[in-house]
């Protein structure tokens, strides 16, 4: 059977949809307004009309530009992307199109694949403002690195699978389409939850919160592109396609269904175990910012001892998440044999006093310890080096990044996003409506 | 007539009620099979169970003795719903080309199911505008555009007017005599007596007689009585 009848016949009902124009009209102004906020800013710190600049160094298109105009994206894969996924399933079982859809040639995983491919290409559509974006920051004379920015786009891609995955799911599991939007929400909204209350506890919450979609994209907004992400995002968007499968053919019975998502969630937790074992990573930002300099990272890898590391910081202290970033995010990617322990519980409940040491950090390797309360960087390798009997290297310049000022405004920016793509969109849902 | 399918012991449940119990019957080749009953019988569950869209509680569908499956069975037979508006924002037109492309169907297939079923004046009309009958017209050509040489349909004459549903009856018998294979479930049990070759009676949710016309007659021992005569004296 050929798959191309099957695939233009999706491709017509997505643009068919209601829901997904009102996606393509949305995105426009949405992500008009982050990057015209984004591109002011970035002026204003560039010292723009004469005023105060920020150190160049610190002026990064990624952090400037690309994150807060693509941060809409992820505005739309939660709260606009679901209802048009979910309307790919629930207007054929209400419509009985389901019906026709089961028997038609091919089995259901081949169809419900079908509908992935073309939600996916329905929303590199709706990626046209992003890209315009894109086109505008470089025509201002703004600077723009190609790995950070594709390893951004791969992090909204996968995003957009998440919430597909999820809202599939629900659409095939609920009995209609606003049972499947109110599973689809409150399963973003315990995500939120889960995020604010691992923040406070640390420990294991905290490692479930780095998979939520939020934390997930953080790490592509860092131009992080790691391997336990990747393959964390794209099975829990697989087990949603999976479970869609299981649960949408209505000739299957509950015998069927409920072994069939225990084994989807098995094998789901099973990869995601295998996942966070997982530790290879690539640093993609231009300037380095999740890597010790190359002169450190050459120097560490010599280790070939595993490093305890035990951190006495409470998960709400400030210190610790400057530790995380400027210490250990970077001292996992080029250690593999680190061990770190949070032994410090929460302060802010009622009946929390302080703990004895508190505040310390202690290094050990080879039956010796290190205590440290330092969270820099510089300061924290030194102990390091002192503990493995590795000297220090050399500070090279190689890695200076000097950052990319623009003193520019964002000029048509306002008429393109505002008014010129939500016109175009319009006459586009008339033409095609017509 | 030769059997094309043995169908047995097909029961399902919802809850404690049966919604069919046990039946049983045999489909032959090239016939047109009326499955006949009041509301609530078990026609569209029977229908439904037998293209494997719900899961029967027991069931057994044979061909030349031999068990098939519902994978099997995706070939041979297909299934058309009653009351359903697929793909309502798309036109006529396009779901007829949908299922042409899709099965491969030849072009002269579609131009003979035009003028019986009347399409042309609809085809360019979306399918969520379209009256019941000229919905229930389209739906019925898009499962004769189909290559399966068992045809399923759910009260095909629903929503038609009279001239209507004798032209879709004498399209139906030409389709049978062209070696395809229907098997209609009707409620309409004096236009089951016109388009049908055999019935089979159900009543809550049991077959309570198969056979010709001629052959219910004798069962009910009313040898000159239609069908709802004979529907009448048997349930």
């Amino acid at each position: 059977m050929s798959y191309l009848p099957l695939l233009a016949k999706e491709w017509r009902e997505l643009w068919a949809s209601r829901s997904f124009w009102l996606l393509l009209l949305m995105i426009g102004p949405l992500v008009g307004h982050g990057f015209i906020t984004a591109v002011g800013l970035y002026a204003e710190a560039s010292g723009i009309g004469r005023g105060p600049a920020a150190l160049p160094q610190g002026l990064t298109p990624l952090d400037g530009m690309l994150a807060p105009a693509f941060g809409a994206y992820d505005l739309a894969a939660t709260f606009l992307l679901p209802f048009v996924v979910i309307r790919t399933i629930a207007a054929e079982k209400q419509s009985g199109g389901l019906k026709l859809l089961l028997q038609l040639p091919g089995n259901l995983s081949s169809k419900i694949f079908a509908k992935v491919l073309v939600l996916t290409g329905g929303w590199l559509v709706t990626l046209a403002p992003g890209v315009i974006a894109i086109v505008l920051w470089k025509l201002y004379g703004g600077h723009l690195y190609a790995p950070e920015t594709l390893n951004l786009l791969f992090g909204h891609l996968l995003r957009m699978l998440l919430s597909a995955g999820l809202a599939l799911a629900a659409a095939a599991i609920a009995e209609n389409a606003a049972s499947a939007a109110i599973v689809t929400l409150g399963i973003t909204v315990g995500t939120w939850a889960l995020e604010y209350v691992a923040a406070y506890r640390g420990g294991f919450l905290q490692q479930l919160a780095s998979y939520t979609p939020t934390a997930a994209l953080r790490n592509f907004e860092q131009g992080l592109l790691r391997t336990t992400t990747m393959i964390a995002m794209l099975v829990i968007s697989v087990a949603g396609f999976a479970l869609a499968t299981i649960w949408l053919h209505t000739g299957r019975t509950w015998r069927y269904r409920a072994a069939g998502t225990a084994l989807v969630l098995l094998a789901a937790s099973l990869f995601l175990l295998g996942a966070s074992r997982a530790r290879a990573s690539w640093d993609l930002s231009e300037n380095r910012r999740n890597s010790f300099s190359r002169a450190d990272e050459a120097a560490l890898r010599q280790i070939n001892q595993p490093l305890r590391v035990t951190v006495v910081l409470a998960p709400e202290d400030p210190r610790l998440a400057d530790y995380e970033q400027n210490v250990l995010r970077k001292l996992r990617r080029v250690l593999p044999q680190l061990d770190v322990d949070y032994v410090a519980s929460g302060r802010t409940g009622l009946f929390e006093k302080p703990e004895d040491h508190y505040g310390e950090i202690w290094y050990e390797m080879g039956g010796q310890k290190i205590m440290e309360r330092s969270t820099i960087e510089e300061v924290v390798l030194e102990q390091i080096y002192k503990l493995s009997g590795i000297s220090a290297p050399q500070k090279l310049d190689d890695d200076a990044f000097s950052g990319y000022p623009l003193a520019a405004r964002a000029h048509g920016a306002a008429w393109i996003f505002y008014a010129i793509w939500p016109l175009a969109i319009a006459f586009a849902w008339w033409l095609v409506r017509r | 007539m030769n059997e094309f399918l043995q169908v047995e012991g097909v029961t399902k449940r919802f809850g404690s009620r049966f919604a069919l119990k046990d039946v049983g019957f045999s489909i032959h080749h090239g016939e047109v099979l009326g499955l006949i009953g009041p509301n609530g019988a078990g026609k569209t569950t029977l229908l439904e169970c037998l293209a494997g869209l719900m899961s029967a509680d027991a069931e057994v569908i044979r061909s030349a003795q031999q068990v098939l499956t519902h994978s099997a069975l995706k070939d041979t037979l297909f299934y058309l719903p009653d009351a359903i508006v697929p793909w309502g924002e798309q036109t006529v037109k396009w779901a007829l080309g949908f299922f042409e492309g899709l099965y491969g169907t030849p072009k002269q297939k579609l131009s003979d199911l035009l003028a019986p079923l009347r399409l042309a004046e609809i085809l360019k009309s979306r399918i969520d505008s379209l009256s019941k009958g000229e919905r229930k017209r389209t739906v019925l050509a898009l499962g004769l555009l189909t290559p399966h040489p068992l045809l399923l349909l759910d009260e095909p004459f629903d929503g038609l007017d009279l001239r209507q549903t004798r032209e879709v009856m004498a399209l139906l018998k030409s389709e049978a005599r062209n070696n395809r294979t229907l098997l209609l479930s009707i409620h309409q049990l004096a236009d089951a007596g016109r388009v049908c070759d055999r019935l089979v009676l159900l009543s809550a949710g049991k077959v309570v007689a198969e056979g010709t016309l001629p052959e219910l007659q004798a069962r009910a021992n009313l040898p000159d009585a239609g069908v709802e005569e004979i529907f009448l004296a048997l349930t």
